[in-house]
């Protein structure tokens, strides 16, 4: 009994594999020996040693006091998470980070000259006081916004995270107790349950066909079995330990239970150790954050420019130190977009919010970029590409292959049916098996209920119930009489039952296994229900059959069954499993039915758009080549036309040798081949094949394939759930971790986490991934375009000595007042043309702000909207009674506070402080005059290439939320705080806000104009100057 | 996450930079060939013309619809401001002080009311009328030469003592200072609705005695003839009228705060942040 609860493990055909097998692949990487070495030789120790050693007892466990002295000695049994940046560290980034420090330098200016205008006992010393303190205000404020952001998207994560604390049964003081896992200390004995997962680095000492599942630590999906014996030199390879975080699948009835002593704790588990090296892999900066960072680079060297420039030409002209000082902070608030960080911040989280939605949750914001830059998929098979379970493909019966459905949601069949050969198949699908429905079920989906047995069992169970209906019914009206459950000598699976006909008395063998052993066991084969002598002829359509089946990676088993003849065994017959009183050769052969895990549903069409968007898929797998190509076909990784070097020499004939290795465009490597490869044979492969599976790979090679994959110069994304991956998922611009299989050290290491394991949601990642870099640009271009005519004010009046035009509390009223949401609002535009057609943008070519970008907008757009904001200025400026004639190098006397009966051109005398007011209606009315500029701004930047009228002005409704809140906030600023002295605003008389609307309509024909162009002439060059 | 290592030398930096600047093996000057470079300076220059032709078509267009008589709107001038000479202003507005014994610390006083009253000798005063009516002077047409409105004449022999005429010290001196107060020009701004608006000087806060002023015209009145105001293209030559003011019990070698109020209808006095709006304010300290 105490082998049967291996159940098939390996009946089914080409997949021999061994847990060493894995970790010998394992060993490749340098890592290995540091992992063994630190492994202690517990695996070689008889129990008595072992309590020796750890000063415990089998039956009594540690002492409490003891344990607490191990614990004090060792800390608790739990991975140390990764080491966080303080969050006072992480909130002075964001208080110096991008502009921040420009407007600290501000600031500091403007407390510097207040000093001074202080000591000099100037009136107006406090206007600059307060806007250094407006200037601090602003830098805190979108620094607290941009930690909020950062701590909103980082909280998701924590909650995700956040488990319910495990529970392990020790035994201690002779009693077992139920204790919290991280309370375990080296010398504890635990334990366990089928189902469990294993608190620690356990040597068994008491176990019954106990089978881990170790893909957290190894990829590897099949469980392993474990025992009490020492089978293996190496710690990692020996059956009798059981290592921290893997899932012990079952343990054998009788016992219900493993024991085993505590023989590491923590971060010297094996896991622990792999975590540590994970950490180890440097964190770098996203492409975004490099884009970002150049974009910042180059605006701040704009303002600093500009601004020393026009420092020394003030100084130049006479202007005192001090007043240049002045000058010099206004040229640097009206160069730096403030608000423009928070609003990429904020762009960027509702992409994160939105991929969300669609199952990608983005731990680390500036992701949600990287994924659109993608350009080569490192993925997983098993679980991403596939639906991570056995199903029924093909089935083989009256000489004739079959195909079976294999979607996720099937509900029935569609094969020829018909044939008495499928009778007799199906009844010995449903009776041999012992697989079985958890009860309570019977409202799900027939593919959603949760199964007792192993993977191919569940998969006929599951396969039968589609077809047939109630199996669990069809099986009580056959009655088991007797049973052999598998084994590793026999490879085969047998049970005999009475038949649901109450007049046929006889019973029914039936036999499932390995096909040639089914085989060896029959002297007939079923045609059309008619059974008929198995010959060579017979015999040689089976072995094609079969071969075709395996072929396709796919797992085959074969059926058999005989009838057994009344008179020889009544009614009343006692069948004995141990003697085999019954015949088990000379059956009758049925058939074959062969299973795979097959693709996804969705994950063909994402492979063919991934391939549009020139983004390379390659397939990782530890899985056979045989499997992994026959996936890679099924879903596009590899395309039907494409061959493999072994294809072509298949096909011509002729030894591998002699292919032309460019001529192969698809590659199937296999771990053992990528272990004896050098860096450039690797780069070489990478090159030269589109089209490259890698098979029977170690979660280790992965990161070696990830590191030649980044010296092609490629932003690479691998996913990953074991906790092997993590340094993999570390090294990779993207790594992306499964929600449902991947492991906490996999979510941990990645950036982003897949809700729904499939490989398809990473493709709308990259969909949304590029779209946000595309309206990054628009936002920006639209941010950047104001700030010439908020800097064109400033070198005017230097120059020209006119009153100023703006003032700077004003312009931060734009910067963080109106134009705050319509820049939010351009994250919601749609694509312009299919962006999942274009390859991925060149991380060193296609930058986010390139210079035709900043050139149009700052040279073109900014000059127009300046022009009109002067029209503005110089119409109130008249209509009160200065001429534009008047105002040119008045400056001096405007602003003297001696002169308060200052002539205007009709001979009018007036105050300081009316002059002061005037003064502030014309800031007024420059800021409206912008405002009213930027919403033709924001209606052209709603596209690059294509007419407004063909994106249509109304398919993003949060353009015209964007519009109508710019104005709204402009006439609550000018009507409503009008009267706030502070401020600097003032009523504006109504038809002001409509001087600079032709200027709108220009700027709007303008940017047609130029869109025309580009699409009437590309690569002409117009296109190449002005398409940012 | 990404590794994407682009650490550089400094030197490997410059070496970059030159590169940009001009790249020998593909003939780019900053990045552009040199050709490239004309076009792109001509496209520039060709839209820095264009841009400038509307902005002056559109100041065109703005000075087209501009009256020269009068401006659209005089909403910051409702009330007139109120100007006092001599002025000197100090950190904290106007400060005038002087010592009597000290010659030089009243002359520029005494030399600013004089340059200030050349403006109303006869002789600059001859192109105006004479008026005697005590009403506004309303010109519907323009009656003047070169369609121009006449203004009426005001002399500074109207101050009487404070003129500089009879006495060239204005009192200063003497301790009994002269001030010439003076109302702004709003066009078409008719004060005190019929009844001549007058100054009115006393001392901020609690004194205790009364400021002693003797006003010059008589009563400090400003004649409503002068009034309505048509503006510099109708009323060439119009000059302000004054009034004058002379303080005739000022303690010495005290600070005093004195206020000099336009009473009369339409002018107010009382806009917190316009401190020479209808009044004006100064410090007076004179030592001896």
């Amino acid at each position: 009994m105490k082998v049967g609860c291996h159940a098939s493990s390996s009946i089914h055909a080409p997949r021999p594999r061994q847990f060493g097998d894995k970790m010998s692949a394992v060993c490749c990487c340098a890592h290995c020996d540091f992992l063994s070495l630190g492994m202690q030789d517990d695996h070689r120790l008889s129990t008595s040693e072992l309590e020796k050693k750890y000063g415990t007892s089998i039956d009594k466990g540690l002492s409490s006091a003891r344990a607490a002295e191990i614990l004090a000695r060792d800390g608790p049994n739990a991975l140390t998470p990764p080491k966080a940046t303080p969050e006072i560290v992480k909130f002075l980034k964001q208080m110096i980070g991008g502009f921040s420090i420009l407007l600290w330098i501000g600031a500091a200016f403007s407390w510097i000259s207040f000093g001074i205008q202080l000591a000099q006992g100037v009136d107006s010393a406090f206007d600059n006081l307060y806007l250094g303190v407006v200037l601090a205000l602003v830098v805190i404020l979108t620094g607290i916004f941009a930690y909020y952001q950062e701590a909103k998207s980082t909280n998701i994560m924590a909650s995700f995270s956040k488990m319910i604390p495990q529970q392990a049964l020790v035994l201690r003081d002779a009693e077992k107790k139920e204790l919290p896992a991280d309370q375990l200390v080296v010398g504890d004995i635990v334990e366990i349950k089928g189902g469990d997962r294993i608190p620690a680095d356990i040597r068994l000492i008491f176990t019954q066909g106990c089978k881990v599942d170790n893909s957290s630590l190894t990829g590897e999906s099949e469980p392993q079995s474990r025992s009490c014996d020492f089978t293996h030199e190496n710690p990692l390879e020996t059956r009798n330990i059981a290592f921290y975080s893997t899932t012990c699948v079952e343990v054998c009835v009788p016992a219900g239970t493993a024991t085993g002593i505590v023989i590491n704790t923590g971060d010297r588990t094996i896991i622990g150790r792999i975590a540590s090296l994970a950490s180890g892999v440097g964190n770098e900066k996203t492409p975004i954050a490099i884009e970002i960072e150049h974009f910042v680079y180059l605006v701040a060297g704009v303002a600093i420019s500009i601004g020393v420039l026009f420092f020394i030409i003030s100084v130049s002209m006479r202007y005192k130190i001090l007043d240049s000082i002045i000058f010099l902070i206004g040229i640097i608030v009206a160069n730096v977009p403030e608000g423009l960080l928070a609003t990429v911040t904020v762009s960027l989280s509702l992409t994160a919010k939105r991929m969300a939605k669609k199952n990608c949750l983005v731990k680390n914001l500036e992701a949600v970029e990287t994924l659109g830059s993608t350009s080569i998929i490192c993925s997983d098979k098993t679980g991403t590409l596939t639906q991570n379970r056995m199903t029924v493909a093909h089935l083989w019966f009256d000489n004739q292959i079959y195909s079976a459905d294999t979607s996720e949601d099937q509900t029935t069949q569609s094969f020829d049916q018909s044939s008495p050969s499928w009778a007799a198949l199906s009844k010995i699908v449903t009776l041999c098996n012992r697989a079985e429905f958890r009860p309570g079920q019977e409202n799900l989906p027939i593919m959603k209920r949760v199964v007792v047995g192993d993977a191919s069992e569940t998969a006929l169970l599951k396969f039968s119930e589609v077809i047939l209906g109630d199996v669990m019914n069809i099986r009580a009206q056959n009655k088991k009489v007797a049973e052999i459950p598998f084994n590793s000598t026999n490879k085969f699976q047998l049970s005999i039952h009475e038949t649901d006909d109450p007049h046929d008395k006889r019973f029914l063998l039936v036999m499932k296994g390995a096909p040639e052993r089914i085989l060896e066991r029959c002297s007939t084969i079923m045609i059309n229900g008619k059974e008929e002598p198995l010959d060579s002829e017979k015999a040689e359509a089976f072995q094609t059959a079969y071969m075709e089946l395996g072929g396709m990676g796919e797992r085959v088993l074969g059926f058999c069954h005989l009838y057994l003849p009344e008179n020889e065994f009544p009614e009343t017959f006692q069948f004995d499993t141990d003697s085999m009183n019954f015949p088990t050769s000379n059956l009758c052969f049925v058939g074959l039915l062969s299973m795979i895990d097959p693709p996804r549903s969705t994950v063909p069409d994402a492979v063919s758009k991934c391939r549009s968007a020139g983004i390379k898929v390659i397939m990782v797998t530890g899985d056979h080549p045989i499997t992994a190509k026959a996936i890679a076909k099924s879903v596009g990784i590899i395309s039907a036309t494409s061959e493999t070097v072994e294809d072509i020499a298949k096909r011509l004939n002729i030894p591998v040798e002699q292919v032309n290795r460019r001529e192969a465009t698809a590659a199937v490597v296999n771990g053992m081949e990528l272990k004896e490869m050098s860096a450039e044979q690797l780069d070489e492969i990478l090159r030269e094949h589109a089209e490259i599976v890698f098979a029977r790979t170690s979660p280790q090679q992965k990161l070696i394939i990830v590191e030649g994959c980044q010296r092609q110069g490629a932003v690479v994304a691998v996913t990953g759930d074991g906790v092997n991956d993590s340094p993999a998922l570390k090294k990779a611009d993207i790594g992306i971790a499964m929600g449902i299989a991947g492991s906490d050290a996999a979510k941990n290491a990645a950036d982003m986490v897949l809700l729904d394991d499939n490989f398809a949601s990473i493709v709308t990642g990259v969909e949304e991934g590029r779209l946000i870099f595309d309206n990054l640009k628009k936002t920006i271009a639209y941010t950047l375009t104001k700030n010439i005519a908020e800097l064109c004010p400033f070198l005017i009046y230097i120059i020209a000595s006119i009153p100023m035009p703006i003032g700077t509390i004003t312009i931060l009223f734009i910067d963080l007042g109106t134009d705050i949401i319509p820049s939010v609002a351009l994250a919601y535009e749609k694509a312009e043309s299919d962006i999942m057609n274009r390859r991925p943008r060149n991380k060193r070519r296609d930058r986010l702000v390139n210079e035709q970008l900043a050139v149009y907008s700052y040279l073109q757009i900014g000059i127009m909207q300046s022009v009109g904001a002067f029209v503005t200025y110089f119409t109130v400026y008249a209509e009160q009674g200065f001429l534009p004639s008047t105002l040119l190098g008045v400056r001096v006397d405007w602003e003297s506070n001696a002169i308060n009966d200052f002539e205007d051109s009709y001979g009018q005398q007036w105050t300081k402080y009316q002059r002061t007011y005037l003064q502030w209606t014309g800031y007024t009315a420059f800021f409206v005059s912008i405002t009213i500029q930027q919403v033709a701004d924001l209606i052209i930047r709603k596209t690059r290439r294509n007419s407004i009228f063909r994106q249509g002005l109304f398919r993003n409704k949060v353009i015209w939320v964007g519009i109508f809140s710019q104005i709204g906030i402009a006439l609550i600023l000018t009507y409503g705080l009008g009267h706030v002295t502070a401020l600097n605003f003032t009523p504006l008389r109504f038809q002001y806000w409509f001087v600079a609307v032709p200027f709108a309509i220009l700027i709007w024909v303008y940017d047609e104009i130029r869109k025309l162009l580009i699409r009437r002439y590309p690569g002409s060059w117009w296109d190449k100057n002005m398409y940012y | 996450m990404a590794t994407l290592n682009e650490k550089k030398t400094c030197s490997e930096r410059m070496a970059d930079f030159r590169r940009f600047v001009w790249n020998p093996e593909t003939k780019l000057f900053l990045g552009r060939s040199l050709i490239n470079w004309v076009w792109i300076s001509l496209y520039y220059v060709a839209f820095y013309v264009v841009m400038s032709g509307v902005f002056a078509l559109s100041i065109y267009c703005l000075m087209r619809t501009i009256n020269p008589y009068e401006p659209d709107y005089q909403d910051q001038l409702k009330s007139p401001g109120v100007t006092i000479r001599p002025d000197v202003y100090g950190s904290r507005g106007l400060q005038i002080y002087y010592n009597v014994s000290d010659n030089k610390t009243w002359e520029g006083l005494v030399t600013t009311l004089h340059t200030f009253l050349t403006a109303y000798t006869p002789a600059a005063q001859h192109l105006n009328i004479n008026c005697t009516n005590n009403t506004y002077f309303i010109q519907e047409t323009f009656d003047g030469p070169n369609k121009t409105k006449l203004s009426c004449k005001f002399t500074s022999d109207m101050l009487q003592n404070c003129s500089g005429i009879t006495d060239p010290t204005f009192g200063y001196p003497e301790g009994k200072p002269c001030f010439i107060i003076k109302m702004n020009r709003i066009i078409k701004f008719y004060p005190g609705r019929g009844i001549a608006p007058r100054v009115n000087c006393t001392y901020v806060g609690e004194e205790s005695r009364p400021l002693e002023v003797d006003y010059y015209p008589v009563n400090g009145t400003f004649n409503l003839h002068y009034f309505p105001y048509y503006g510099k293209k109708a009323q060439p030559s119009y000059s302000n009228p004054l009034v004058a003011v002379k303080f005739l019990n000022i303690t010495k070698n005290v600070e005093l705060k004195i206020v000099c109020k336009i009473i009369g209808a339409g002018i107010t006095f009382d806009n917190v942040y316009d401190p020479y709006e209808g009044k004006v304010e100064f410090k007076l300290k004179i030592e001896d």
